[in-house]
C-alpha cells in the first residue's frame, strides 16, 4: 500500500492515525509548511464537531477540578515569538499542536542511533544526531514522499517514507524479534536487476529499528529485509522476512 | 469594557490567575465534558478524563499560542485526544473491530448523527454534515466520534486504506468550508 503522506492531514486532524504515524505524520508537519496550515484549520473544524457533542458536566466536577489546580504546578511560560527573546529556538518556533507530544524528531532519532551504534565522542554523537534529524525531515517533506506499509507474518510491522528524488527513504520498523545468534538484519533495494545491498541493521530490545535508507529508487520495485550472517551479505542468501512493495 | 473572551482567559490562566480558570471553567467545561463522553461513553470514565483534561488546560496553559488557533481548538484538541488515549487504551483494537464488525455497527453509526447533543452550533455543525457525501461522513464520524483508526474504519467499511484517508481530509475541507472555519 503506498500513499501520498499529504493526505494523512484529514486521518491526522481526527485523531485517526496510531501513535507511530502520528508521530511519522508530526515530523512531516515540522517540515512541510502547507500541511501544517491545512491540520491547523482541519483541528480548528474537528473542533466544531467536538464542540456539538458538548453536554453539561457533573456538578460536582468542578469542586474537584478547582482544588486539583490549587494543587498543581503550572509549566513555566515560555517566551512568545516577537517578544525578542527565545524566538529562534525550536521550543517557540514550532506550532502548538506540535507540541502537544513529546517531539517526534527526539523520539525517533533515539531509535534511529539505535544497537550497535558505539559513538566514543559526545561532539560526534551530537552531530550525528542532528544530522540524522535533518535528513529524517528533509525525506518526509520531500514533494514526492511517498509512505508504504507492511505487516509481516509475526505480527511485525514495517514502515516506509520513501523520495526518490532524493534517493533516500526513512524506515521504522516495530515489532520484530531480534537476529538470531551470529546474525544480521540485511536491506535491500530491489528492482529488475535484481537485489542492491542497503545496510544491515538490528532492532532495539523493544524490537523496534529507525534508519535511513539510501539507494536508486527510481526502478525500484521493493524494498526487503533478510537475515544474513553477521556481517553482512552482497546478495541475499535467505527468503526475506519482510517486502515493503513500493507500488511504482 | 468588554466581556473577556475565552482566549482573553486562557492567557491570564497562563499567568497563574485562578480567578480566571474558574471563569473559563464555565465555558469550556461542558464542550470538554461532551466530546469525552461522546469518545468514551461511560459516564464514571468519561468524568475521570474530563478531569484529568481540565487541569491539562492549567498545567500547560502557557503553551496556548493564539496566533496558531483559537482556545476552543487548543481545548477540544486535547480533550479528543485524551479521549481517544483512554479508549486505545482501554480495548485492542481488534476487539473493537470484532465487536462492532458483527452487524451493530450500521444501527450505531446511524445514530451517531441523530444523538447529538442539543449544543451551540449544533444546527450549524449539523448542516454542515449534511453538505458531506454519505461516505465522508461515515468515515469522519467513525473517527472522530467513535475514536476508530483509519485503518479500523478501512476495516469496518471494506474499503481500501487510501480511500478512506482521503474521504477523511475531503470530508473535514467540506465542513471547514461549509462552517467558514479558519485556523
Amino acid at each position: 500500500m503506498t500513499a501520498d503522506i499529504h493526505t494523512l492531514t484529514g486521518a491526522y486532524a481526527a485523531d485517526a492515525l496510531d501513535d507511530d504515524e502520528r508521530r511519522f505524520f508530526e515530523q512531516h508537519l515540522e517540515a512541510c509548511d502547507a500541511c501544517a496550515q491545512e491540520v491547523a484549520e482541519l483541528l480548528a473544524t474537528a473542533a466544531r464537531l467536538g464542540g456539538a457533542a458538548a453536554e453539561p458536566p457533573p456538578p460536582d466536577l468542578k469542586v474537584r477540578v478547582l482544588d486539583e489546580i490549587d494543587r498543581t504546578r503550572q509549566e513555566a511560560p515560555r517566551p512568545r515569538a516577537g517578544d525578542g527573546a527565545g524566538s529562534t529556538g525550536t521550543a517557540t518556533g514550532r506550532p502548538w499542536w506540535g507540541r502537544l507530544l513529546v517531539p517526534a524528531a527526539a523520539v525517533l532519532v533515539v531509535l534511529g542511533i539505535g544497537v550497535g551504534v558505539l559513538v566514543n565522542d559526545l561532539y560526534g554523537r551530537v552531530d550525528s544526531l542532528q544530522d540524522q534529524q535533518v535528513r529524517y525531515e528533509e525525506i518526509l517533506a520531500a514533494p514526492d514522499a511517498r509512505w508504504v506499509e507492511t505487516q509481516g507474518p509475526d505480527g511485525s510491522v514495517g514502515r516506509v517514507v520513501l523520495s526518490p528524488s532524493r534517493g533516500e527513504a526513512v524506515l521504522l520498523v516495530d515489532g520484530m524479534a531480534p537476529a538470531p545468534h551470529e546474525h544480521t538484519y540485511e536491506l535491500w533495494v530491489i528492482d529488475a536487476a535484481g537485489a542492491t545491498p542497503a545496510g544491515v541493521f538490528d532492532v532495539d530490545d523493544r524490537g523496534r529499528v529507525s534508519r535511513v535508507v539510501t539507494g536508486d529508487f527510481t526502478e525500484a520495485a521493493a524494498i526487503g529485509v533478510t537475515v544474513e550472517p553477521e556481517g553482512g551479505s552482497p546478495q541475499p542468501t535467505s527468503d526475506p522476512v519482510m517486502v515493503l512493495e513500493l507500488g511504482t | 469594557m468588554p466581556a473577556p473572551t475565552d482566549d482573553d482567559l486562557l492567557l491570564d490562566v497562563a499567568r497563574g490567575d485562578q480567578a480566571a480558570y474558574a471563569a473559563l471553567y464555565d465555558r469550556i467545561a461542558g464542550l470538554v465534558y461532551g466530546i469525552v463522553r461522546r469518545v468514551v461513553r461511560d459516564p464514571a470514565q468519561s468524568e475521570e478524563v474530563a478531569q484529568e483534561v481540565l487541569v491539562e488546560v492549567w498545567r500547560t496553559a502557557a503553551r496556548f499560542d493564539p496566533d496558531r488557533g483559537s482556545a476552543h481548538t487548543w481545548i477540544l484538541t486535547m480533550a479528543h485526544r485524551r479521549a481517544i488515549d483512554r479508549v486505545r487504551s482501554e480495548q485492542a483494537s481488534r476487539d473493537r473491530t470484532h465487536r462492532v464488525g458483527q452487524g451493530q455497527q450500521q444501527r450505531e453509526y446511524d445514530a451517531v448523527s441523530e444523538e447529538v447533543e442539543v449544543a451551540f452550533e449544533h444546527e450549524q455543525v449539523r448542516a454542515a454534515l449534511a453538505t458531506l457525501t454519505d461516505l465522508q461522513r461515515e468515515a469522519v464520524e467513525l473517527a472522530y466520534y467513535k475514536g476508530y483508526t483509519y485503518r479500523e474504519v478501512a476495516e469496518l467499511l471494506d474499503t481500501p486504506l487510501g480511500t478512506i484517508k482521503t474521504r477523511m481530509r475531503d470530508g473535514l475541507i467540506r465542513l471547514r468550508d461549509a462552517m467558514g472555519v479558519a485556523s
